[in-house]
Formats: C-alpha cells, sequence, structure tokens
C-alpha cells in the first residue's frame, strides 16, 4: 500500500500506540487505507451510502478490535479481510443491487460513472468510436453485475487494486488455487460476453 | 509437451496478471512463439483488459470528508469510558450527539465534532483561517486544522473541521437553552463563562445540571468574579450535602478571601438556630489557618452566634 511522498510512517509503531490507546495513531492509520478502502467499497457496491456505511463499519470494527491484532498477517490484509467480508455480506444481501447503476467517483465532488472514463478514452472524437465505447461500456456493465459476489471481488481486488491473488487468498480465508479459479471464470465470463467488442 | 490454442487461450488472462508459474508461462510463451493465431488472440485479450484498466477511479472528495467526520465523531463518543458517571456534561454532549446512533449525520457530526473540538483542542479562530484561506471558512463559527500532508504532486493538502455559527432564541426555562448554557460555562472567554452563570443561577427548578456546574465553577474557574457569581447561585441549595461539602471545600481552600466569606455567607444564610456540625467545624477550623483578619472576625461571630467556641479542642 502506497503511503503519501514525504510521509515515511512507521506502520508497526502507529498499531502499536493505537493499540495503547493513542487515538490520533489510529487516525493516520486510518488515512493510511481509507482511501483504497472506500474506493473498494464504491466500486464494489456501486452507491456512496453504502459504501460510507462499510467505511464506517469497518473502521470501526478495526478500533474496537485493534487489541487482538497479533502482527500474525499484516495489517492490511487483516484491514482488507473486514472490508471484503462487509462489501461481500451486502453484496450478498442486496444482490449487487443490479437496477442501480455503476456509480464511483470522479476527481471533482459529484460521483460519476466510472465506466464513463472507459468511453472517453476511446472516442477520440470520432462517432463511430463513440458508438463504440457506449455501446461496449453497456455490456461491461451487464458482465460485471453477472459475475457472482467472489468473483467480482477477486476481480475488483486484482484487476483494480493489483492485489497478488495469494494475498487475496488470504483476505478472503482461501486457497490462492481458488482465488484463481475465481479469477478464471470472471475472465472467462467477461471474455464470452465482451468477444465481440474487443 | 505443447498445448491446444483453446488451453493457452484460458491462459491469457492470468498470463497477463502475472499470475502463471514459471513452467505454465514457459509453456505459453513457446507455444506463442509457433502461432500467429494465439498471439493475435493474445492482443485481443490484452484490449479488453485495457478497457477495464482506464476506468479505475477514486472516490469523491467530499464523500472521504464526510466519511472521516463520520468516523473521527464516532470514535470520540467509542473512547469515552463507559463506566464514567454521567453527569450534565456526559448528558449535554449525548444530547448533541445521539451517542445511541452508530453513524451520526453528516451535519450533526460536524457539529459534535466541533464541539468536542471547542473543549479539547486548541481553536483557531474564524479571522484567522479566513486571513490565511482568503476568506473560504470565513463562515466558520469553530475552525480546526485536522491534518496537513504533502501530496505527490507537491500541492498541500489541509483538512479543516469546521461548524458553522447558529444563534438560538429561547426562555431560560428551554431546556435547549440550558443546555447551551451549561455548554458555555466552560468556554474559554471570562464574559461568556460569566453571563452564563449569571443566567443560570436564575434558573428556578431546582436542576441537578445547574447545581453541578454551579459547583464546578465555584471550585474551579480562575475568574473570582465567576465564582462568586456561580456561589450567588448555590445558595438557593445551600440545603443539598453535596452543595454544603462544595462550600465548604471551597471555604478551606478558594484563593481569594471575597469568595471565601460568601462561602461562609451561603453555608449560614438558613442555619437557623441549629447549625450542621459540619459547618462548624469547617469555622472552626477556618480559625485556626485563616491569616486574613476581617474573615477571623466573621467566621467567629458566626460561631458565636451558634454558641460554639472558636477553638478546637
Amino acid at each position: 500500500m502506497a503511503l503519501n511522498a514525504g510521509t515515511q510512517v512507521d506502520e508497526a509503531a502507529l498499531i502499536r500506540a493505537a493499540q495503547a490507546g493513542d487515538q490520533d495513531a489510529f487516525e493516520r492509520l486510518v488515512r493510511i487505507y481509507d482511501q483504497s478502502v472506500l474506493r473498494l467499497a464504491m466500486n464494489l457496491l456501486r452507491s456512496p451510502e453504502d459504501a460510507r456505511d462499510v467505511y464506517q463499519e469497518a473502521f470501526l470494527r478495526v478500533f474496537k478490535n485493534l487489541h487482538n491484532f497479533r502482527f500474525d498477517c499484516s495489517f492490511h490484509t487483516w484491514l482488507y479481510r473486514i472490508v471484503t467480508n462487509l462489501c461481500l455480506d451486502q453484496m450478498r444481501k442486496r444482490k449487487v443491487r443490479r437496477e442501480e447503476p455503476s456509480v464511483v467517483a470522479g476527481t471533482g465532488d459529484q460521483p460519476v460513472d466510472r465506466l464513463d472514463s472507459v468511453a472517453e478514452a476511446r472516442v477520440d472524437g470520432d462517432p463511430q468510436r463513440h458508438l463504440f465505447s457506449g455501446q461496449l461500456r453497456k455490456r461491461v456493465k451487464e458482465v460485471l453485475e453477472q459475475l457472482t459476489p467472489r468473483e467480482r471481488m477477486v476481480f475488483e481486488l486484482r484487476h483494480y487494486e493489483g492485489l497478488r491473488l495469494k494475498k487475496i487468498g488470504e483476505m478472503l480465508g482461501t486457497t490462492e488455487e481458488a482465488a484463481k479459479n475465481c479469477l478464471f471464470r470472471a475472465t472467462q465470463k467477461m471474455r464470452a460476453s465482451l468477444g465481440d467488442f474487443v | 509437451m505443447s498445448l491446444a490454442c483453446t488451453d493457452v487461450r484460458d491462459q491469457f488472462a492470468l498470463l497477463l496478471y502475472g499470475e502463471l508459474s514459471f513452467d505454465e508461462e514457459e509453456l505459453v510463451e513457446t507455444h506463442l512463439d509457433g502461432c500467429a493465431e494465439c498471439r493475435v488472440a493474445l492482443e485481443k485479450q490484452r484490449a479488453f483488459h485495457a478497457a477495464f484498466d482506464s476506468a479505475a477511479a477514486e472516490p469523491p472528495a467530499s464523500l472521504l470528508r464526510e466519511c472521516r467526520a463520520e468516523l473521527s465523531a464516532a470514535l470520540e463518543m467509542d473512547a469515552r469510558p463507559a463506566e464514567a458517571p454521567v453527569g450534565w456534561w456526559d448528558r449535554f454532549v449525548s444530547l448533541l450527539t445521539g451517542a445511541t446512533v452508530l453513524r451520526p449525520a453528516g451535519a450533526m457530526a460536524l457539529l459534535a465534532l466541533g464541539f468536542f473540538g471547542a473543549r479539547m483542542t486548541p481553536l483557531l479562530n474564524t479571522s484567522f483561517l479566513g486571513e490565511r484561506l482568503g476568506g473560504n471558512v470565513a463562515e466558520a463559527g469553530m475552525a480546526r486544522v485536522r491534518d496537513v500532508q504533502t501530496a505527490p504532486d507537491g500541492r498541500v493538502r489541509i483538512v479543516v473541521d469546521e461548524t458553522r455559527q447558529r444563534t438560538i432564541l429561547g426562555g431560560l426555562d428551554d431546556q435547549k437553552i440550558q443546555n447551551l448554557l451549561l455548554e458555555a460555562v466552560r468556554n474559554p472567554d471570562d464574559g461568556v463563562r460569566s453571563d452564563s452563570v449569571e443566567l443560570l443561577k436564575n434558573v428556578h427548578a431546582q436542576n441537578n445540571d445547574v447545581r453541578d456546574a454551579l459547583i464546578y465553577e465555584v471550585q474551579n474557574d480562575e475568574n473570582t468574579g465567576v465564582r462568586l457569581k456561580a456561589l450567588a447561585g448555590l445558595k438557593s441549595f445551600a440545603h443539598d450535602p453535596e452543595v454544603r461539602t462544595a462550600l465548604i471545600q471551597t471555604l478551606l481552600s478558594a484563593p481569594n478571601a471575597g469568595v471565601r466569606s460568601e462561602a461562609i455567607n451561603a453555608l449560614v444564610q438558613n442555619a437557623g438556630e441549629n447549625p450542621d456540625r459540619q459547618v462548624i467545624g469547617a469555622l472552626q477550623e477556618l480559625m485556626l489557618r485563616e491569616k486574613d483578619a476581617g474573615l477571623r472576625q466573621q467566621s467567629q461571630r458566626v460561631l458565636a452566634s451558634f454558641n460554639a467556641s472558636p477553638d478546637i479542642y
């Protein structure tokens, strides 16, 4: 996990300070990871409100259980285990909210459809390409919604978060091989659906 | 051993993610060297990946800000000791923040942050920040720099917690007004505390929260004027054992002679002919240690009126 430039934080020291009750240390720890936590929740749940709930619940659980953290795994893995469990629960409960648009953020304060940026990158002022991009965007949305929550989770963690399958397996409480199979199925489904477009 | 084209193409996704083992990758590469159709198929797979690559996005800055503010508010509430005695301050904060709500609404969270900030951290007033931020926070009633970071592009990112000023009108019997006055007695401004205590001592109901606030002021306020006003307010509670104990402590420990004198007046005003033994003992104790001649005389007169000796035998 990348830290802010010029801010070399000794994460273990922050964790120990937070475990000792230093709330400032805890907040600094939160700031290291919270942007990526929110991004993951937003991309998976496609709802700012749900992402906000996951953010809040995840960090409160971390706060309440930090004294149990024994450095058996990285803090990042431990945190993401909590976050992914919360997201999977939401996705299963709400069946990935298929009726809702895939909303995520732009650089401003207004949420934007993240797939719009795919279209923008490919339009180049060409009407035919514009049409192509619109159709692609629609198909991508459809196929993402067709993935199971686990397939979706593994795909998000591998493709957007850039995590290795071994680590994803640790986070999801499964093996690297199972995570690999999950990613394989996800990409197969997407390739089958998008084969005509790329 | 060689692979069929379909088997090779099944591996393309994992190949692009770098998730094939060395041996698996070697087999795929060997096949690609001799199969032009699979090389074309691999390029299509790359394009497929690219369609998603450009879709990565960050959450809205406003959403992240709200999440952080809400989390901070929740942590502030959570960090308070569960076994702490529930006094007027706790109830006030609970009223403002809704302690039973796990995730308070954004506006309420900011309000809570502002009040917590006012209580626990140094404040930067509006004009201070306004000057430095070109008036962008000129409407903020209270503000506090929560976080300062240097972004990778060299720009500085500062997170400011702020609350907006509001004017609230109401009668002294209005619970909301009383709660705000109770909060105001901890304001760093002497004038605000003085005015608040002056008003609180006129609250007619025998309100325990008001009593506790006045006791706190009598014992802790750095301003003698505020202490005297709080003492005057406590006279109507003088029959209360807690108040009596607080007045005795004030009598024996307040640094200002005027405050000690008023403590005597408050303790004896409704004593009648059967004063509390605790009060007599405190006055006798005062006779032993008091250096102010006027106070010694006052104490002696009171003891005499109770037919009590000025000495401890």
